[in-house]
């Protein structure tokens, strides 16, 4: 006799979210099985890469790599429209570091054309990711949300502090896509689905991000934590836990030293491109094989290869 | 140097005190014996230690505790205000509240008798003789002469032999010490109080026949917040009086380990111990004598029944072991304390019966709490819950018992609360809120017509639990409802106002805040994860539970479906809920009275296991699923519903 191995299929499903309008729209999550199980199943949807650009433009290109691919890119916008050629990516994630009030301290109005030249200059669905500071981000997203009204955009993200306010307003008023963000740890990201959800926001609209790591720093907090989000989805139906899966993986990964560091400083560790362009891969290769269901990453590079993985597994 | 002069709300003296440039007003206040609230110990995060600066100034920041408008009125944290120039502050009432309400309660109702009693008829039941060694003999002797030559104390010891049979008689200082005085005015005719044990009598008071006191017995309770305390008359077991207060070393912290910290500071030692037997026992005994219209010597015995950290400051020995690893005390049980050793109000030679402990965070107050909760006498699972500032939980029957300790805060017995307060007059013990108009429905501790001072750990409960059912609060316990009773401050943190300004006792609005929510909601989860562990590490879960008994100090009364509503207790039938009061203070009653009580508490102690929930690898997630209302995990609370 030979050996049949038993499908395990579950009962319950990832929600659907579908991000963007018209022909580029991607619809992350939706799958019945673990990561990757297509053995169990058929993988509904594919996980989806995001294309990292942030409002400082072509400055933030320091690796070759990256300044050949933008090459004669003037704006973020002409960049944009370069990164939706980008082998791979199925989304544009432009990110507001800048807004930051202990930073550059961008203005919210700066920040919102900055959004709307993006929106206009690509088909492709896009994300916003904020500066981090709770009382910037809530008004940058609310505005953002309000002026990209229809575009179907994903705000990244709602904090416990102020998923309220954002709740409120771009999820329920301005009808995008709300990320729920929490610190690593299932029951806060249950908690922030719940109260989200009881504010009205409808499940199908949230995307979480429960938090990351780059490899090696602390990351079997997310490896574990991700298993059981999965786990308590699938197999015990938690209705407040089967949102999908949304993880920034390059502004992690190209802070820590493995990717920083010169190759002047560091000859013995070899080329710094090829090293940050390593750390990319390998956390995203984790946390996709963990159960997230969307990347959002940066070097044309580590993209090509993530693509090429997810092609080959799905 | 400066002169600051504290001047009084409540009409007290004013003190005058020197102070070092640099140093804090609160620091200057500590140095003069000034009570100025700090439960934080001083760190600038409570905000209790509002003082109003009448003149000069003092220099420091304006923290968020205090608004513009209260800043510009004068009012200042002492603990962040620098004295730079002389100054006179008024201290407010609320501030020095916990040392100022200490309260003697009405023994004329019966009510509060009766747990006293149904404790006394529960452990005759289950085998526990109360009867003890006090014995009282009046004896007549001649008068001496230039021919009959005894001295007095032979002539009483004599006496004494005679009266009683017995083989031996010992005469205590305080006896010899007085004896002349009272054979002479009372002409030879004395009554005689001590014990007799074994054919020996130790007498301890002597009293002229004609003027007789009962031999009274004390009972203490001395709860990291709040000490409590009952005067009994030995032989029948009748309640002379009964008070409590605040333990006046909150001053120098709010829970254990800011007063370890602050023992372990020079001269810290003395100070706690100071302020707990002179600041606080000591009035507290003298009012209860008072009241009772005993003396002080005619209390022959004590007990004293406090978790590990407060027994040990009592008895002043150096408690930093308590929180240092591996976590060992300088005693579990030791027997060998007399009243006159730490200064007690009492006869010097009564001894001090010590609640046992059994571990650095179980102590007296638990054991104590166990021996009255009978769970040692029944076949059934029972749980008992001691709501303090540490939350203790015993689980088990009469074949085991498991016991664990967990960090609540000071929430319960209204600490870290902004307006919160024990449950003594004018506090907020229960509260309904209307689901549309949001108004409240307040019942205040205290005379009828008494307005709202602050809010207790039952009212806090209740409080939380309304604001949930009606939709007012999230099941983070943020607000997500509009009103004329929900406010913010200018940083956007909401509260629910249950009293304007124009509403209370002291003109201050009374409200709860989102932050004192959160704290809340924290020493409740604290709670419910340690007893969802303990169950959980015996592969057991709460069906096996067939009664559940709430102890602590917090109100009157815990409305227990409010409890259950916000996720402090499983949510089983209510019926299986018994409110059994101030445990800690009954047991160390019925020690007080009984050496079969003491000999059965001792063998409980020796009987528990504590589970020791820090080493615990799954606390810190429970933990985390229970910060929510009721939590995170619904199913585990099909009851709890909003509105």
């Amino acid at each position: 006799m030979s050996f049949v191995p038993k499908k395990q299929t579950y009962n319950a499903r990832i929600n659907e979210v579908v991000l963007g309008v018209g022909e580029k729209a991607v619809t992350i999550g939706g799958q019945n099985v673990l990561a990757f199980h297509t053995f169990d199943a058929e993988i509904a949807n594919a996980p989806k890469i995001g294309v990292e650009l942030t409002d400082a433009g072509m400055a933030m290109c320091t690796m070759p790599g990256e300044q050949k691919f933008y090459e004669g890119c003037a704006t973020v916008a002409d960049m944009a429209k370069r990164a939706e050629t980008m082998e791979g990516a199925s989304f544009i994630c432009l990110h507001l570091e800048g807004a930051d009030p202990n930073g550059e301290n961008k203005s919210v109005d700066e920040c919102v054309a900055l959004a709307k030249s993006v929106a206009d200059a690509t088909d492709m669905p896009l994300v916003i990711m904020g500066c981090k500071n709770i009382e910037k981000d809530t008004e940058l997203f609310n505005k953002i949300a309000e002026a990209l009204s229809g575009k179907n955009i994903l705000v990244l993200s709602a904090r416990d502090e102020n998923y309220k306010a954002i709740g409120a307003g771009a999820g329920l008023a301005y009808g995008q896509k709300v990320g729920a963000e929490s610190a690593v740890d299932i029951n806060l990201a249950k908690q922030l689905n719940t109260v989200m959800t009881q504010l009205g926001v409808n499940a199908q609209s949230i995307v979480m991000n429960i938090g990351s790591a780059a490899a090696g720093y602390g990351f079997e907090y997310v490896a574990s934590t991700l298993d059981r989000v999965k786990d308590a989805a699938l197999s015990q139906s938690d209705a407040m836990l089967q949102m999908p899966i949304i993880t920034p993986v390059s502004a992690d990964t190209w802070g820590v030293k493995e990717s920083i560091m010169p190759e002047a400083d560091m000859p013995e560790w070899g080329s710094q491109e090829e090293r940050g362009i390593e750390m990319e891969i390998v956390t995203a290769a984790a946390v996709l094989a963990s159960g997230s269901d969307a990347v959002i990453m940066r070097h044309p590079e580590a993209i090509r290869t993530i693509a090429a993985m997810i092609g080959e597994l799905v | 140097m400066y002169q600051v002069i504290f001047t009084f709300e409540n009409g007290a003296a004013p003190v005058t005190a020197t102070a070092a440039p640099g140093e804090t007003l609160l620091e200057t206040a500590r140095a003069a014996n000034v009570a100025i609230d700090a439960p934080c110990s001083g760190n600038g995060s409570c905000g209790k230690c509002r003082v109003k600066l009448l003149e000069g100034a003092v220099e420091g920041l304006q923290t968020g505790h205090i608004t513009d408008e209260d800043y510009a009125a004068g009012w200042r944290l002492s603990c962040a205000s620098k004295v730079t120039s002389d100054v006179t502050v008024l201290v407010p009432d609320i501030a020095s509240a916990y040392q100022s309400r200490m309260k003697t309660a009405d023994l004329s109702t019966g009510e509060e008798i009766a747990i006293f009693t149904r404790l006394e008829e529960d452990l005759k039941a289950a085998g526990v003789a109360f009867s003890n060694d006090f014995v009282e003999a009046e004896v007549a002797m001649e008068a001496p002469t230039l021919e009959d030559t005894m001295p007095d104390t032979e002539r009483l010891t004599l006496a004494l032999q005679d009266a009683l049979g017995c083989e031996e008689v010992r005469l205590g200082y305080p006896v010899v010490h007085k004896l002349a005085a009272v054979l002479r005015h009372s002409g030879f005719h004395v009554t005689a109080a001590g014990t007799l044990r074994s054919g020996v009598m130790q007498v301890m008071d002597l009293r002229p026949f004609d003027a007789p006191q009962p031999m009274c017995g004390l009972a203490i309770d001395i709860g990291t917040t709040t000490v409590s305390a009952v005067l009994m008359d030995l032989k029948t077991g009748k309640l002379l009086a009964k008070g409590s207060g605040g333990n006046g070393q909150i001053r120098y912290g709010a829970d254990v380990i800011n007063r370890i910290v602050e023992q372990g500071r020079p001269g810290g030692v003395e100070r706690l111990q100071k302020a707990i037997v002179e600041e606080t026992l000591q009035p507290l005994t003298r009012a209860l004598c008072r009241s009772a219209g005993v003396e002080a010597e005619r209390i022959l015995r004590c007990c004293v029944a406090s978790n590990t950290t407060m027994n040990h400051l009592l008895l002043g020995v150096d408690a930093d072991p308590v929180r240092m690893e591996p976590y060992i005390p300088t005693f579990f049980r030791w027997d060998g304390l007399k009243a006159g050793d730490i200064r007690l109000i009492a006869n010097p030679d009564a001894r001090v019966v010590l609640a046992p402990n059994i571990g650095s965070y179980v102590g007296g107050d638990i054991t104590a709490g166990t021996l009255t909760s009978r769970i040692w006498d029944k076949d059934e699972f029972s749980l008992f819950i001691d709501l303090g500032t540490n939350g203790e939980i015993v689980f088990g029957n009469r074949d085991f018992m498991m016991s664990c300790a967990c960090s609540a805060g000071p929430a319960f017995e209204g600490g870290d609360i902004s307006c919160g307060m024990r449950a003594t007059d004018g506090a907020v013990e229960a509260v309904t809120i209307d689901r549309e108009t949001l108004e409240p429905v307040l019942s205040i501790v205290g005379k009828p017509g008494q307005k709202p001072v602050g809010i207790c750990g039952s009212g806090i409960i209740d409080v939380i639990a309304e604001l949930y059912r009606t939709s007012a609060i999230s099941a983070k316990g943020h607000f997500v409802r509009e009103n004329r009773r929900i406010l913010r401050d200018e940083h956007g943190m909401g509260r629910y106002v249950l009293a304007f300004g124009s509403e209370s006792d002291t003109g201050r609005e009374i409200a709860i805040t989102e932050v004192d929510i959160e704290c809340f909601i924290r020493a409740k989860g604290a709670i419910f994860s340690a007893i969802h562990i303990m169950l959980s590490s015996l592969d057991m879960d709460v069906s096996v539970l067939e009664h559940i008994y709430v102890a602590g100090g917090i109100g009157s009364g815990i409305n227990m479906d409010n409890a259950v509503r916000i996720g402090m207790f499983p949510d089983v039938d209510r019926e299986l809920f018994t409110y059994i009061g101030n445990s800690s203070l009954t047991g160390a009653y019925a020690l007080t009275l009984s050496t079969a009580a003491e000999e059965k508490v001792h063998q409980l102690a020796s009987n528990m296991t504590y589970l020791e929930l820090s080493t615990e690898p799954r606390y810190m997630e429970e933990f985390v699923a229970a910060c929510f209302l009721p939590h995170t995990d619904r199913e585990l609370f099909p009851s709890s519903v909003q509105e």
